[in-house]
């Protein structure tokens, strides 16, 4: 039996964020049964950091919270709003902020999808009687960051780049480089930066002698704190059989390992798919005592 | 009046002196580009020609390539004559109207060199700002009006 296999997840039914790639089902079957559309594999590609489409049966996804209904309400009626505007530069800047949008969407960045969405929503229906205000602050470096916080949007120009920043939203320039895209100022306060989990079990260094399992020993079971703002967790175990697997849980189990040290860290995965730090232990599989009982012989 | 026929009559100078003590052929009074209202602690003035600080005064009026300097705690507000306004910040360094601005760039009424300025347009769709900093151009109100 091979290492992946000998690798289980204990965790025997899905949460209602995970769902379980059946045997034989590519990714974009997963996203098809499970988002309603096959262009949605790159979402799932991203909110679970896989490498590649092919993923094996059993593997646990992550699947994405209500952000990403937001991100469609939000792209809907900007395409709606886009589509009725008259032609014209604030028509072609709503229309780039929407392809925006969908690239950012199809990265699993669904607030900051919704954001230039709501952005492109915002440039075709201006209304310019509303009072203006925008504050401009200037670093020691020469690092602008423009915010706007209401009226028509303002226009930041750099280096032959120009973006149209709407009220709510803000744009950083450095010297010598174009605008950055306009960001939400509550997609900025969303991606807050997400904590270390803290590790509670199996402690640091440990030995853990666990009963024989096929070719491994087992169940492993990893256990840390669950991290505020956390839709998920990527755990990673490198050594005598490397693994990384996904959790929407604070704990993962593994049914069975191949026995010697292992070093093992987990990281919190944000609702925008982004990874925060991690944190790394190590330890040490090693098979229980086998306690031998020997009886006497009938035949002495 | 009557003086001044006469001067002129005799080919010279009611041009020699103005009311203000101007030569009346030189350049006319700059116009103000902003002036200067709520001034809360230090805030100083540098003037284009000027090569020292000297401390702000309420109402003052700001011309082109003057400079303003806020403090620690400080602030002021510039209110242009189209009617739009900027609070700049503590610790700022600002520039009025440059008339000739970097290569590649427009001309701009206000430049950010350091801190934060806040700026309000009441009628946007009459009045314009253009805010200029080391690494952007900022354009607001009737400017980018679209269509």
């Amino acid at each position: 039996m091979s290492p992946a296999l000998l690798t289980l997840l204990c965790l025997a039914t899905a949460p209602a964020d995970e769902v379980v790639v059946q045997p034989k089902e590519s990714l974009a079957d997963v996203a098809r049964r499970a988002l309603g559309s096959a262009e949605a594999a790159s979402e799932l590609r991203a909110i679970n950091h896989l490498e590649s489409d092919q993923v094996a049966a059993g593997t646990h996804l992550l699947l994405p919270g209500p952000e990403r209904a937001r991100a469609m309400s939000a792209m809907a009626s900007a395409r709606s709003a886009v589509h009725q505007a008259k032609a014209g530069a604030a028509r072609t800047e709503a229309s780039e902020r929407l392809a925006d949008a969908e690239r950012l969407l199809a990265a699993a960045r669904y607030a900051e999808a919704a954001a230039q969405a709501d952005g492109a929503w915002k440039l075709v229906s201006q209304r310019p009687d509303d009072p203006s205000r925008f504050a401009v602050q200037v670093g020691d470096d020469g690092t602008t960051r423009v915010r706007v916080d209401s009226g028509i949007p303002v226009r930041v120009e750099a280096e032959g780049r120009t973006r149209a920043v709407s009220p709510g939203e803000s744009v950083l320039v450095r010297r010598g480089e174009a605008p950055g895209v306009p960001t939400s100022d509550e997609v900025a306060a969303g991606t807050a930066a997400l904590e270390a989990p803290l590790l509670l079990s199996p402690a640091a260094d440990v030995r853990l002698a666990l009963d024989p399992k096929g070719k491994g020993v087992g169940p492993l079971r990893l256990v840390w704190r669950a991290v505020p703002g956390a839709r998920g967790y990527l755990i990673e175990l490198k050594g005598a059989s490397s693994q990384t697997v996904r959790s929407a849980r604070a704990e993962v189990s593994f049914a069975a390992m191949p026995t010697g040290t292992y070093r093992w860290s987990v990281r919190a995965i944000g609702l925008e798919g982004a990874l925060g730090p991690p944190s790394e232990r190590a330890l040490e599989l090693s098979t229980s005592s086998i306690r031998l009982d020997v009886q006497e012989p009938s035949w002495k | 009046m009557a003086l001044c026929l006469t001067l002129l009559a005799a080919g010279t100078a009611c041009r020699k002196a103005s009311p203000g003590g101007m030569p009346a052929d030189a350049a006319p009074p700059a116009a103000a580009r902003a002036t200067l209202q709520q001034l809360k602690g230090s805030v100083s003035v540098k003037r284009a020609a000027a090569d020292d600080w000297t401390l702000a005064s309420e109402g003052m009026a700001l011309l082109e390539n003057d400079t303003v300097r806020t403090g620690a705690r400080a602030s002021a507000l510039l209110r242009f004559p189209n009617g739009s306004s900027v609070l700049v910040g503590e610790d700022a360094l600002i520039g009025i109207a440059e008339t000739q601005g970097a290569p590649g760039r427009d001309r701009t009424d206000l430049t950010v060199r350091r801190g934060t300025v806040d700026a309000t347009l009441d009628r946007p769709a009459t009045q314009d700002l253009t805010v200029g900093t080391p690494s952007a151009t900022v354009r607001a109100g009737r400017e980018i009006v679209f269509q």
